[in-house]
């Protein structure tokens, strides 16, 4: 994302008329430019970018340096092939015009398309390369359409020159079925020295490899990012619940119904580790419905903690929405219920062993993928004993009741 | 060195390192791997193996910014004695030069160095013309040879605020 200022040199000479390039060399130059446009001023909201042509009557510049691209694009209309280039006045111009662009804090870089033959002396180049390292300018050189002895060399001295750290690059895109845009896009001239690329090169290029997105789950995450986020973190909580289910199935054949109340309370953990604070609020609140399943659970812990009669009649609904949706949590609702139901005095031993903190950190500490010293599986522990020690009053006659 | 030890060189100037600008500071020409900080920064500049080189050619352009106005009495360029500088063009209080408009613009001060200037005499500037100084820009036009490559192990200026 560097701020950056670009003159793009075009090339509209007479060579441009031949149609070794789809449809024409001027056209595939044409499409080219647009997109160079586009992602620098996409890139860096502040980035401009200005157009001049080398041949024709002469060097012009069509636009000098600007981020609105708009208006770059409307000075590619009309324009008209003929005369011959001049590499090195074209450049020269170019250096001009970005020396005198508004905001000095822009990096200098010019980008030439040199479809042409190229008639100036190494030499020549050579000094104008320097000329620009030494006034810090970068240069891009597109090198396509002709192709005569001495080219190719020409321009790799005039890049030697002008080099410093890499920040110039040349490519020679040969004649063929590859548009001539396709191949700048993978090119540096796009990606912007090696920084990752801007998320309009990487989309484009993910659009130009045949519509496959490379992507996790299809999104990118530069066009969408709270979209793949969301996908990412619900892929996440479905792998962690399946990985609680499977745990508690494991579970369940060693220990009966301790085994059972404590993955209630581990599968609880696990959900609490990644929805941190959220889980000790609605440990106090059993009204807290911020998370579903979450508070589901909740309540299924607090009724093994609680009052089964009490609050039986109100939870069941609830359990029987949730348990259409989730097997494996109807599994660890029906267990809790059965549990509880079942003997309540045992209910009683059970949320005394389950106060004392001792025996239910050790308890968690054997369970895999349980951290007895994560504070929020802490906060857990010491609001099951509080809740524990406030309702024991409130058992006691219910309990009776239910004996009965 | 004389004077350096208490960096006072003269009654009342003071090493003006801690007014420098840093954020605005460039240099153009510089060699990427010999920079402007090798002959600026406090501890790099003692090091004679740390030194700024140029890089296209013998020229150099130095820009530096200060953090508040200064008054600039002396400047002290140290360097070796073929490749170091010779002609020094000062420019006080003109922004983002390039080496094509330098030569447009009378100088501020001018001075050529001495062999005894690059063993660390320092050179008093014209200080009527260097009152109100927000920046400073440098330009070494050649060096004691002519070689290709300019080589500046230490700057330093003097003055007060």
């Amino acid at each position: 994302m560097v701020l950056e200022a670009t003159m793009i040199c075009i090339d509209n000479s007479e060579w441009m008329r031949n149609g070794d390039y789809s449809p024409s060399r001027f056209q595939a130059q044409a499409d080219a430019v647009n997109l160079i446009c586009g992602a620098k001023t996409q890139s860096n909201p502040e980035n401009t970018v200005g157009v001049l042509t080398m041949a024709g009557k002469g060097v012009r510049v069509l636009v000098t340096p600007t981020s609105d691209l708009g208006k770059i694009l409307a000075c590619m209309h009309g324009l008209e092939i003929g005369g011959d280039m001049n590499l090195a006045a074209g450049i020269q111009v170019a250096q001009l015009a970005l020396k005198h662009r508004q905001n000095k804090k822009q990096q200098q870089r010019i980008i030439v398309f040199a479809g042409s033959p190229v008639k100036h002396e190494k030499k020549v180049l050579e000094m104008i390369g320097r000329k620009l390292k030494k006034n810090s300018v970068a240069l891009d050189i597109v090198n396509f359409g002709e192709e005569d002895e001495g080219k190719t060399e020409k321009l790799e001295a005039l890049l030697a020159a002008v080099n410093n750290n890499d920040t110039s690059h040349i490519v020679h895109v040969p004649a063929g079925t590859n548009a001539l845009s396709d191949v700048l896009i993978s090119t540096p001239i796009f990606t912007g020295n090696g920084e990752g690329g801007s998320g309009f090169a990487a989309a484009a290029a993910a659009a130009a490899a045949g519509g496959v997105s490379g992507f996790e789950f299809g999104v990118d995450p530069n066009l969408d990012p709270e979209l793949a986020l969301a996908l990412r973190v619900s892929m996440e909580e479905e792998r962690a619940r399946q990985e609680a289910a499977a745990k508690k199935a494991a579970e369940e054949a060693s220990k009966q119904e301790k085994g059972g109340e404590q993955q209630a309370s581990s599968q609880d953990a696990t959900m609490t580790e990644r929805a941190s604070a959220s889980a000790s609020e609605a440990e106090t609140k059993t009204n807290d419905m911020m998370d579903d399943e979450n508070a589901l659970l909740q309540q299924a812990l607090a009724m093994s903690m609680d009052d089964p009669a009490i609050n039986q009649e109100a939870k069941d609904t609830d359990m029987s929405e949730a348990a259409s949706d989730d097997p494996e949590l109807a599994l660890a609702l029906q267990l809790s219920v059965a549990d509880s139901s079942k003997d309540s005095s045992s209910q009683s031993d059970m949320s005394k062993l389950l106060a004392d903190q001792s025996f239910v950190s050790s308890i968690l500490a054997s369970l895999p993928g349980v951290d007895p010293n994560d504070p929020s599986v802490k906060d857990l522990l010491a609001s099951m004993q509080n809740q524990s020690e406030q309702k024991n009053d409130d058992k006691k006659p219910p309990s009776e009741e239910e004996k009965k | 060195m004389s004077g350096e030890s208490a960096s006072a060189i003269q009654k009342g100037q003071v090493d003006l390192l801690d007014f420098i600008d840093w954020s605005g500071v460039e240099c153009l020409n510089q060699s990427s791997t010999h920079s402007l900080p090798n002959a600026l920064k406090q501890g790099y500049r003692e090091d004679d193996g740390l030194h700024l080189d140029s890089d296209a050619d013998e020229q150099l352009l130095l820009y530096i910014p200060f953090t508040q106005v200064i008054k600039l009495h002396s400047i002290l360029v140290k360097g070796p004695e073929e490749e170091g500088p010779k002609t020094v063009k000062l420019f006080s209080n003109k922004e983002h030069m390039g080496f094509s408009n330098v030569n447009d613009y009378p100088p501020s001060d001018m001075a050529v160095l001495t062999p005894d200037n690059l063993k660390g005499k320092p050179v008093l500037v014209k200080y009527v013309k260097f009152q109100n100084v927000r920046s400073l820009t440098i330009f070494i036009e050649d060096n004691q040879t002519g070689s290709e490559i300019t080589q500046v192990q230490k700057i330093m200026l003097y003055g007060s605020t």
